[in-house]
């Protein structure tokens, strides 16, 4: 193979590796055309989106920590400590709406920067210090809520946010979307978003480099609680209960569709984008796990099927690109 | 000073504070290897003098109870660890077994003899994939077991999502039966840790994985075939959780479809609380069961004081971020 040929290779695998998801997604959405044409109504794909905003919200800010080369697993805690705290500090009254969000947010940055702190500062794993955390996260939750489900919603606010402009595009979705433009833009145009790439590729030369690097991963695991509060906020309005356990598990979700966006474990690659990408692809699959009449609980298999395939593809690409 | 180098090197490659390192370095007494022992002495000190029905051997016997499946889950994980990899599946490949045991014996004694080898094999089995696809995929072993832990949750979930069936007269002997006063599951433990102990650190075998997990380059280029070990490692893991899962369904009397939820990360502490790093290349079944047992005693006095269920969940999770924090890779 001469010079030329073998860099064309090159090329064209990180071209592949880095468009993979989006290929894939049209893939998907192909075949859940041909299986049902409910997916070709604007009102049932904005539905989806509403249904799937939670989830993609959070997998939005644990994305920015697994470019820097962390990982937030107690992101579904977060998100049910704070929908938690949001139902209790409205207390069924619209003029404490305001208050209960910077409660949320709050609690949410706070347990994200702890976690970053520990993650910044010391040389531990941040896979099972975040599930550590994410157990006294959910303690937490349970000795505030006394296990049951507490507080009331204010009149309005789930109304503001499923209502449907034109009668189509509900405004949950509209909030997903929204928040995923803005990490979008801070992912690629601000100093930190390059910055989380640098650090994500190698730490120490990082540092060596001059990089403030405890400050990129302490900020990068803030967002993570932060976007993890404004999901705990818009699981609230989607269901309008608060519940001590909605967002358990759901760290699995959110991670099965940032791996599948392309961001690795190993840090430094994939993106905003791509984990778009990969909540859409992931929802859709589980839609045709519903309409295909398998169990519900095959949802599962499919997620951890997909974590390792797409984690096994990427890595292998990313092995021959470099 | 390059004599000193070299033999750091060599206990950094076998990096076992037992037998071999002894020639090559002086004994220390440091965190790592004291500091398990210090705890559980402390912890069992202070419930006894505090709590006087901490004391009972009623309740002594209980915590060993509580300790064994817990144990045989560790043993396995200390093998993984120490191999420098981790197994987050443990916890689902129990609670599979803990499900289709009870689902298959319905209560029926005559049935045991096949249905326990059966889930050994079923629990060595899915090590063997986990070591087949580790080794395959190129895979970090975080990332893959964590994506059978779903599909194993998935699984078990499509199987039941109430408790089924009933466990065997035989099993229920096995977790709560006594032989001279002493819990047979203890006793059952103590031979396990033992084996494992004396494979650990008196077989080829024992030293390959350590020498794997402190420099799997290294090791491979030395000769040591790495991949067999992972492997090996992963059917170790798998079929202790099996055993452990049989010794739950007895426990339990029934299948409960979430016995197994958080055993994989309470096995990892008790590994870490032992003082093995997480990095790997350094381990201690014995150790690793001295954390076990002081997980067991923390838990029974917040039992006994009546501290609520929320609350131990609380501290379970900070148990875990203080241990993690304590057990840092060292500096290279």
């Amino acid at each position: 193979m001469t010079a030329l040929s073998a860099y064309r290779t090159d090329a064209t695998l990180h071209l592949a590796a880095r468009y993979a998801i989006f290929v894939v997604l049209i893939l998907v959405y192909g075949l859940a055309i041909l299986v049902s044409e409910a997916f070709l109504q604007p009102s049932y794909l904005f539905n989806v989106l509403r249904q799937v905003a939670p989830i993609g919200i959070a997998a939005i800010g644990v994305t920015f920590v697994m470019i820097v080369g962390g990982v937030d697993l107690s992101v579904g805690a977060v998100i049910s400590l704070t929908s938690v705290l949001c139902a209790v500090q409205m207390n069924g009254d619209a003029g404490n709406l305001p208050l209960a969000v910077i409660v949320a947010c709050a609690a949410g940055i706070l347990i994200g920067t702890l976690n970053g702190l520990a993650c910044a500062l010391t040389r531990v794993s941040p896979f099972i210090l975040t599930l550590g955390a994410g157990i006294a996260v959910l303690g937490l939750t349970q000795i505030y809520s006394g296990g049951t489900a507490r507080g009331i919603v204010s009149p309005g606010f789930r109304e503001f946010f499923n209502y449907r402009i034109f009668a189509t595009v509900p405004v949950l979705a509209l909030a997903f979307l929204g928040l995923a433009a803005l990490g979008l833009i801070v992912q690629k145009t601000t100093l930190f978003g390059r910055r989380l790439y640098l650090i994500g590729s190698n730490r120490s030369a990082a540092r060596l480099a001059g990089l403030p690097v405890a400050r990129t991963i302490v900020l990068a695991y803030a967002l993570s609680g932060f976007f993890g509060a404004l999901a705990g906020i818009a699981l609230l309005a989607r269901s309008g209960v608060s519940n001590t356990l909605s967002g358990q598990g759901l760290e699995f979700q959110v991670l099965a569709a940032i791996v599948l966006g392309g961001t690795t474990f190993e840090g430094g690659r994939g993106g905003i984008a791509g984990t778009v990408a990969g909540v859409l692809v992931l929802v859709i699959a589980f839609n045709l796990v519903n309409i295909s009449g398998l169990p519900y609980h095959m949802q599962l298999v499919v997620m951890g099927v997909i974590i390792i395939l797409a984690s096994a593809v990427h890595g292998g690409l990313n092995a021959r690109t470099g | 000073m390059a004599l000193k180098h070299r033999t750091e090197k060599c206990a950094a490659v076998f990096g076992q504070s037992d037998a071999q390192s002894k020639w090559l370095r002086p004994a220390r007494t440091d965190v790592e290897t004291v500091g398990i022992w210090a705890l559980l002495a402390a912890a069992g000190l202070a419930a006894a003098i505090a709590i006087p029905a901490f004391r009972d051997p009623a309740n002594l016997a209980n915590i060993l109870r509580q300790a064994s499946v817990l144990g045989i889950i560790a043993i396995g994980q200390t093998f993984v660890i120490a191999a420098g990899m981790i197994d987050l599946s443990v916890g689902m490949i129990a609670g599979l077994v803990v499900v289709l045991s009870c689902l298959i014996l319905g209560g029926d004694p005559s049935l045991t003899l096949a249905v326990v080898p059966m889930m050994l094999v079923l629990g060595a089995t899915i090590g063997l994939l986990n070591g087949i696809l580790v080794n395959r995929l190129n895979l970090h072993p975080l990332i893959l077991t964590f994506g059978m832990l779903s599909i194993l949750q998935g699984v078990i979930f499509t199987i039941t999502d109430r408790s089924v069936g009933r466990a065997s007269p035989f099993l229920q002997w096995l977790a709560n039966g006594e032989i001279a006063g002493i819990p047979v599951s203890a006793l059952l433990l103590l031979v396990l840790a033992g084996l494992a102990q004396l494979v650990f650190t008196r077989t080829r075998f024992g030293y390959h994985l350590v020498a794997a997990g402190g420099n799997a380059e290294s090791a491979r280029r030395a000769g040591v075939n790495v991949r067999a070990v992972r492997l090996a490692c992963f059917v170790i893991s798998g079929a202790f959780a099996g055993l452990a899962g049989l010794l739950l369904a007895g426990r339990l009397g029934t299948g409960y479809p979430l016995a197994g939820t958080g055993l994989e990360l309470d096995s990892i502490v008790a590994v870490v609380l032992g003082g093995t790093a997480l990095a790997g290349g350094r381990g201690s079944v014995v150790r690793s069961i001295g954390g076990v047992v002081a997980l067991a005693i923390i838990s029974n006095v917040l039992n006994l004081l009546e501290v609520s269920a929320f609350v131990q969940m609380f501290a379970k999770g900070m148990i875990v971020i203080i241990a993690i924090l304590l057990n840092q890779p060292r500096r290279a």
